[in-house]
């Protein structure tokens, strides 16, 4: 590999780190969603636990991301609205990370 | 209650910010709400291009804060309790460009006062730790959303006294900025105002483009900016952009 053909391969590399990093970014500040009123992030903790949770009762606390406790008495809507918004984010970062993929080839 | 969208906006002899505003103004009523207070002088209004139905406010800016050298009036954020009309407030920089509608979803919040504590430099360096230096915990006064109710009047009460003893407190808390920063204005007055025991905040960082960043272009939904020889693009994220030469873009 002579010297041009390094330089060319690592800022493509570069490229797509930043690229990435940024997208992954992008997708975290999407997960932050509205739920009476509080904030909550759409990630697989609070999914899992949410998730958990309505499994063993009709209503509970959970805490918003200012560490308030939060009653939920609906967790299949509240379940619903975390999972959406999470698969939202994901699938958003998905076709991004196909570009990256696309341009590599 | 009513919600909606403060900006301030002051031209300088450098820098024509109302370019920058009609820009964000586009993207604010396009992602966030058409409801818009934009806070200005009668010399950057008579330099607007008609934006649609905007609510203005003219006043005169405070004078004698400088950034790298050049004027800069930035020191009047400490009035938008007073000067918004709505119960529930968000405050935008204008050169935070809300490429999404991350940010109308607090309008749906019963939080007080939000404000973010982190920033996220886009350009991979993460040119904003530096601030660690002071004693408290930093905020990007870049975003913020208030709820009009007497402890967020109490908090910027607050913030108006910090503000009339700024160097003071600036040297307790070993702040090294020479100039007058909203960022630390809010912070020192939250610190102040909640008791020293930490607040409420936005549960995301600020996406950041460092100073040094050129930006080449500006799309409907993203931008692409250029540093050193790399050149990068984000769609569909909020960007603030800190180079003002956007308002040439």
């Amino acid at each position: 590999m002579d010297i041009s053909e390094l330089k060319k391969q690592s800022d493509l590399s570069y490229d797509r780190a930043i690229a990435k990093r940024n997208a992954l970014e992008k997708a975290n500040s999407r997960l932050v969603v509205v739920y009476n009123e509080h904030l909550f992030r759409a990630d697989p903790e609070t999914i899992c636990l949410v998730s958990t949770l309505k499994k063993l009762y009709d209503s509970f606390c959970v805490l918003d991301t200012n560490n308030n406790p939060v009653e939920i008495n609906d967790p299949k809507d509240f379940l619903s609205v975390l999972v959406t918004r999470n698969q939202e984010s994901i699938n958003a970062y998905q076709q991004v990370y196909k570009t990256f993929t696309r341009r590599d080839k | 209650m009513s919600k909606g969208v403060l900006l301030f906006c002051f031209d300088t002899e450098h820098t024509q910010y109302h370019k920058i505003l009609e820009r964000c103004v586009r993207l604010v009523k396009k992602n966030i709400c058409n409801d818009i207070t934009v806070v200005t002088n009668l010399e950057t209004y008579k330099k607007l291009k008609p934006l649609g139905l905007i609510n203005y406010k003219l006043i005169q800016p405070e004078l004698g804060n400088k950034k790298n050298g050049l004027p800069w009036y930035n020191a009047d954020r400490h009035m938008a309790y007073e000067l918004s009309p709505y119960e529930k407030t968000l405050v935008i920089d204008i050169d935070y460009f809300c490429f999404t509608s991350n940010l109308a979803q607090m309008f749906d919040t019963d939080y007080d006062f939000l404000v973010s504590d982190t920033a996220f430099d886009l350009s991979n360096r993460n040119s904003f730790d530096a601030r660690r230096f002071s004693m408290i915990p930093m905020v990007w006064a870049t975003v913020l959303f208030f709820k009009k109710n007497h402890i967020v009047k109490n908090i910027f009460d607050t913030v108006k006294y910090v503000k009339q003893h700024y160097s003071y407190f600036t040297e307790m808390y070993r702040i090294y900025a020479k100039n007058f920063r909203n960022d630390y204005l809010f912070a020192i007055a939250l610190q102040q105002a909640n008791g020293f025991v930490g607040y409420e905040k936005l549960p995301f960082a600020l996406p950041t483009l460092p100073p040094d960043c050129e930006v080449l272009n500006i799309s409907n939904n993203g931008l692409t900016w250029k540093y050193n020889d790399q050149i990068s693009f984000v769609e569909n994220q909020d960007v603030h952009v800190l180079n003002k030469e956007v308002a040439n873009v």
